[in-house]
């Protein structure tokens, strides 16, 4: 019997050899052996200059480690693959740089590449660029770098800020540190965040690049002008190491604290939350419940300290699919409105995690375009007193007394508010909705398709109701608007106006906002106001919560985290992907190691 | 080999196994079907405004992070269990049953084809085509659950059933009927099953606990029931919230136990009643 | 022997290619875009959507006719090409599964093998010895019983958070780079435990309760009792009798492998362990086609060839299987 175990086992190790065989080494290292094996005996000498010696093992005390950036595992290192940045956060931001960074707490774009910039008059705008900023090879980063990466997105269509080149007409080189932006009808809001966002790449080493490697190459071992490098990857971790000669420490004095940051991809929340409360991250921007516990057992720290806990990072919006009936009735959408017992939401579904939006949606960092005056005449809250009367008075009854509502033409309402499975907090959510419209005698039922079924009816218009919150951050109300009352109408809305509110007059007012200079607040504000009385006269969306900038952090390695509190950096503390250019770099370089201890 | 009734019911009262193991089911069995009467929630209600609660006199298994009620969502996923159980054990030992047999007593040909029918389904990722039906069901139920894992439970049963039928086969009382020229048909219902019996019953047992196992996997990874509660889903939630984490336990540990605790059941039962069906297999 | 052997692999190799295709068909005949799902989680303005949908479908080869596509999965396939992930772009889907592959069978083969020869071997044991059969069998029960992800969780609760003394997610410490050292393969090892262990003790579990039914059986049949009237050893007639109650639990092995992948899977989970699984459960929540194929091909590769490894080991354990071969085909 034994022997034929062994025989059996035997098979199985030759099994797992072939199978190991078929696996890629750990370790690449055949370009140097491969130089020896060529070059005569004399040279081999020279060869093993190159190899510096690896770090294997990282010091914690000057290591930071994150998560709750990555999606998923770090698969390209390409600036303008922008769905997957999510995987490898600090692509932008830590290697590439924007020329402005933007900070949404003060709203106040910040030089960065660029030393300054300003619209010179309507359709020109003048770049001046930091003289003394190198690329991590060495080479200086100068304004042909600038026209070159800007002149990408005119060349290849596939490129996300390629519709820019709709209203820029050309953009010169004036000397090495001057650029030229020349317009017709320029979208001053779309382009206000472009600065901030669009990373600028090394001419010198893309110019060779074909249309496919620069849309969608790999990009491995990127080249940036930024305070982080490159260093490792696996498939659950991406690792960066400080540039020691990062041009802003010389130039404006900044250095980020830690050496490296170690970002860490976990599969659940869960696991993320037992590294936490284990002290493995330093800085943590999942979503994790029981936050109010874990703060109080002084696990982590906050933002704020009490509730919300957490800054507010974008709104929750209920999207109306408009084009169904009862949905195209503007009475019926203020009835759900009022229907709806947000509260319930923030305490039960949240643990008051988040806070309840405002009626038109805007973010609080963008609070002072809300005109109160139109929000107190027409905003709504929960009150289910309220939606019946409205049902009521809109020809709404009860007729064949199952406790909900029908048509003013007799029909039943039977209607679905939907999420995509496994989004937690969102599943409660929409229970908490279609339980109080319940209560309101509203039919509406939660229903939870996969992601793949949710954003196809997302997107073809087949849903009845659903929760959205793509705008995130920005530098400008357009940012939401153009989520809400994307247009023109097509068969896939892709991003925007998923309930396919068709309203011109709407339509004009976000064009009108979208070319109207940043600078021309009251001009802006205006327009703002005229959106938000018609948003709440029509409601074909319903704001419901914010979402929160999901953030903890511990104090054990790493202190001097934002806060609300006084004479403490008032950063976004955040690794997201798109936030290290508003605040999360800085909050890096503010960071202060916790001396050992005795 | 063939016991008399009576016989049977002596030795299966008198089994410590099948006695330990029918007493958990049927406790669980009871708690199912009395347990709605002890509760007046509904699973998904937010019945306590503190959120998480230990265990209580109000709220016996405690509550969920959102208040809502353990017991009750217990309960409720209790009945989930055994429905997938007898649904998905029930389709699977059937098909085990009409592949297996007809591939063990037809042979040849048939017992080509249906091997490689069952190979295939053996190799084939069962999770890929939930996939599919789960995708065009939008919304899953636990009907359509079970009746998916019984379609893709049965290649194991087939294969015993078929080994059962080729040693039945070639007795002699079966050549007998074969000899006064029954039909195949006839043959495998009237002569090879009865004397199967006893064993069709062990196998149904085991796809039973497979298939409430096999429940519990999907439901933990999300490809479970959307419209409707289950212990498997009470772990998901109860995970993805960071229940053990946090330290409340009771929302993780009760649809674990019942789980455990019912599939173990069984096994030992399927045991006992082996022994009560071949006797040499008694205990000395 | 010959046609034996070229029999089955004739059989392999239909089965194969039925579930490839059943493969191939499964992720098409799912509702959703991929690209589509890809691109409105960029949030871009409408233009450069509808630009970028058009080349990425040319990119992803979705552009020509369905059976078109076929052709050219199989045609790839023989390339080694396994098309690119979506959800990974722009990885080539064979290099993403090649990465993982590694840590499968670091997991799966010590804990498959292992748990087999070990339950086996303490089933027979613990068989019609009293004490164990009362004390540790029941153990086994709950054991086999028990959800593999539960198992997991508790394991990683209480050693993981309560005690600390192992890690709960990744594959090495967050705090080193592969290489080779003592360190890092402890770190390995450390984190590699929990989750072989969860897995060993579930399926140790099923073995030790198989063999222990399997070997009373054996003991009861005619021959082991002919035997013992000869006046053979007790050692020697439990020796025949292990002898012939391995060869169900071989068969049992081939036919577990499926749920073993899936117990696997949702370890892997649990642990956030890179394996297969792992890689399976973000493909299915992220619509990648191609990396759903890659990985369910692998599976099914792997359970061939298994199953194949088994039938071969089954004809060295039973001689009468090789008389079979020349004989009757049954």
């Amino acid at each position: 019997m034994r022997k034929s175990v062994f025989s059996l086992m035997s098979l199985f190790v030759v099994l797992s050899l072939v199978l190991a065989a078929c696996a890629p080494a750990a370790t690449p290292t055949p370009e140097v052996i491969k130089e020896t094996v060529e070059v005569p005996v004399e040279v081999t000498v020279e060869v093993p200059v190159e190899v510096t010696p690896e770090v294997v093992a990282y010091e914690r005390s000057e290591t930071l480690y994150v998560s709750g950036a990555a999606w998923g595992p770090p698969s390209d290192w390409n600036p303008f693959i922008t769905w997957s940045k999510a995987n490898t956060t600090g692509t932008i931001g830590l290697v590439y740089e924007t020329l402005f960074m933007y900070d949404p707490l003060t709203d106040e774009l910040i030089p960065w590449l660029a030393e300054s910039g300003e619209w010179t008059d309507a359709n020109t705008y003048d770049l001046k660029l930091r003289e003394g900023i190198t690329w991590s090879d060495g080479q200086p980063l100068t304004a042909a770098d600038v026209v070159f990466t800007f002149e990408l997105g005119q060349k290849y269509a596939a490129l996300w800020f390629s519709p820019t080149w709709n209203y820029l007409d050309s953009v010169t080189a004036i000397g090495d540190y001057d650029v030229q932006f020349n317009f017709t009808d320029p979208l001053y809001q779309e382009w206000a965040s472009n600065l901030y966002n669009i990373p600028i790449v090394p001419k010198h080493l893309w110019e060779g690049r074909t249309e496919e490697e620069v849309t969608a190459g790999a990009n491995e071992n990127p080249v940036g002008s930024g305070a982080y490098l490159y260093e490792s990857h696996a498939e659950d971790r991406n690792v960066w190491v400080r540039n020691e000669d990062w041009w802003a420490t010389s130039l404006l004095g900044l250095k980020p604290a830690p050496k490296r940051i170690v970002d860490m991809r976990f599969a659940s929340n869960n696991v993320a939350l037992g590294a936490v409360i284990k002290g493995e991250v330093d800085l943590s921007n999942n979503f994790l419940p029981g936050i109010a516990t874990l703060s109080e057992k002084g696990y982590v720290q906050t933002y704020f300290a009490e509730a919300p806990y957490m800054l507010s990072a974008n709104t929750a919006v209920l999207f109306l699919n408009t084009t169904k009936p009862p949905m195209d009735d503007p009475d019926f959408r203020r009835a759900v409105a009022f229907a709806i017992n947000t509260g319930d939401i923030v305490n039960v579904a949240y643990a008051n995690l988040v806070k309840a939006a405002d009626p038109t949606g805007l973010l609080p960092s963008l609070a002072k375009y809300v005109d109160q005056a139109v929000v107190d005449e027409l905003g709504f809250s929960y009150d289910p007193d309220e939606a019946k009367a409205i049902l009521a008075a809109a020809g709404y009854v009860d007729v064949d007394g199952d406790g909900f509502v029908e048509a003013p033409d007799g029909s039943k309402i039977e209607l679905e508010v939907t999420c995509p499975f496994g989004w937690t907090d969102w599943m409660e959510a929409i229970k908490v909705i279609a339980n109080s419209a319940q209560d309101a005698g509203i039919n509406i039922q939660d229903k939870t398709p996969d992601y793949g079924a949710w954003d196809t009816a997302l997107t073809t218009g087949t849903f009845d109701m659903t929760l959205n919150n793509w705008a995130g951050m920005s530098n400008t109300p357009w940012t939401l608007y153009n989520l809400l009352f994307n247009h023109p109408i097509r068969d896939v809305m892709g991003s925007g106006n998923f309930g396919r509110y068709d309203n011109q007059q709407m339509f004009d007012l976000v064009d009108q906002l979208a070319a109207t200079p940043s600078t021309d607040e009251a001009g802006m504000k205006a327009i703002c106001s005229q959106i938000q009385e018609l948003m709440l006269t029509e409601m074909p969306v319903i704001p419901l919560w914010y979402n929160g900038l999901w953030a903890q952090y511990s104090n054990a390695v790493w202190t001097n985290w934002p806060s609300e509190a006084e004479n403490i950096p008032s950063r976004l503390p955040c690794t997201w992907s798109g936030y290290w250019q508003m605040g999360g770099l800085l909050t890096l370089t503010e960071l202060e190691p916790v001396p050992p201890s005795e | 080999m063939k016991l008399m009734r009576s016989e049977i019911l002596y030795f299966a009262l008198r089994n410590n196994k099948l006695r330990v193991g029918l007493t958990i089911i049927l406790f669980f069995l009871v708690l199912t079907f009395v347990g709605p009467m002890l509760t007046h929630y509904d699973p998904y209600d937010y019945v306590n405004p503190n959120g998480a609660q230990p265990p209580s006199s109000e709220y016996w298994f405690g509550t969920t992070m959102f208040g809502q009620d353990v017991f009750t969502q217990f309960i409720h996923g209790l009945k989930a269990t055994f429905l997938v159980g007898v649904v998905g054990g029930g389709l699977g030992t059937l098909i085990g049953i009409l592949v297996g047999f007809t591939a063990g007593y037809r042979g040849g040909i048939f017992d080509e084809i249906l091997n490689m029918l069952t190979n295939v389904v053996l190799v084939i990722p069962t999770l890929a085509i939930l996939l599919i039906i789960a995708a065009y069901l939008e919304v899953r139920g636990i009907l359509t659950e079970s009746i998916f894992i019984g379609c893709t439970a049965w290649p194991w049963a087939a294969r015993a059933i078929r080994a059962q039928t080729f040693s039945l086969r070639s007795r002699e009382f079966v050549d007998l009927a074969r000899l006064s020229g029954m039909k195949p048909r006839k043959i495998i219902f009237t002569e090879i099953a009865p004397n199967m019996m006893s064993y069709l019953l062990l196998v149904f047992i085991l796809q039973f606990g497979g298939a409430v196992l096999a429940a519990a996997t999907l439901d933990f990874i999300g490809l479970g029931p959307t419209n409707a509660i289950s212990l498997g889903l009470m772990m998901n939630y109860a995970v993805l919230w960071g229940a053990l984490l946090l330290g409340m336990w009771w929302w993780f540990i009760p649809p674990g136990v019942a789980i455990t605790a019912i599939v173990g059941a069984l096994y030992v039962a399927n045991v006992g009643l082996d022994e009560v069906f071949n006797p040499k297999l008694r205990e000395m | 022997m010959r046609r034996y052997f070229g029999r089955k692999l004739l059989i392999y190799i239909l089965t194969f290619f039925l579930a490839v295709t059943i493969d191939w068909l499964i992720p098409r005949f799912m509702p959703g875009n991929p690209v589509q799902t890809m691109l409105s989680r960029a949030a871009l303005r409408a233009e450069a959507v509808e630009v970028m949908y058009g080349y990425y479908t040319r990119a992803f080869g979705l552009d020509v006719p369905i059976w078109q596509q076929y052709l050219n999965f199989w045609n790839a396939l023989f390339h080694g090409d396994l098309g690119t992930s979506v959800y990974m772009f722009p990885q080539p889907v064979t290099k993403v599964i090649m990465r993982a592959v590694p840590y499968d069978i670091f997991l799966l083969l010590p804990a498959i093998l292992l748990s087999w020869y070990a339950g086996n071997h303490f089933g027979a044991f613990a068989a019609r010895t009293k004490w164990l059969d009362n004390t540790i069998l029941p153990v086994g029960y709950i054991l086999t019983a028990t959800p593999y992800m539960w198992l997991g969780i508790l394991l990683a609760w209480v050693f993981g958070i309560v005690l600390g003394v192992f890690p709960i997610a990744g594959a090495y410490s967050f705090a080193l780079r592969p290489h080779l050292s003592w360190t890092f393969i402890r770190s390995v090892l450390h984190h590699w435990f929990l989750p072989f262990a969860s897995l060993f003790l579930v399926m140790f579990g099923g073995w030790a309760i198989g063999m222990r039914n399997m070997i009373i059986y054996e003991l009861e049949a005619d021959y082991s009792h002919y035997l013992e009237a000869l006046g053979a050893p007790r050692r020697l007639v439990r020796k025949y009798a292990f002898r012939n109650a391995i060869l169900p639990q071989i068969t049992g092995l081939a036919l577990q492998l499926g749920v073993i992948a899936a117990g696997a899977l949702v370890t892997e989970v649990v642990f956030s362990y890179p394996g297969i699984g792992y890689l399976i459960l973000a493909a299915i929540q992220n619509q990648d086609y191609f990396l759903i194929q890659g990985c369910f091909l692998f599976i099914i590769i792997g359970v061939l060839l298994a199953n194949f490894a088994i039938d071969i080991a089954y004809v060295i354990v039973d001689p009468r299987t090789r008389l079979g071969m020349t004989g009757e085909a049954a």
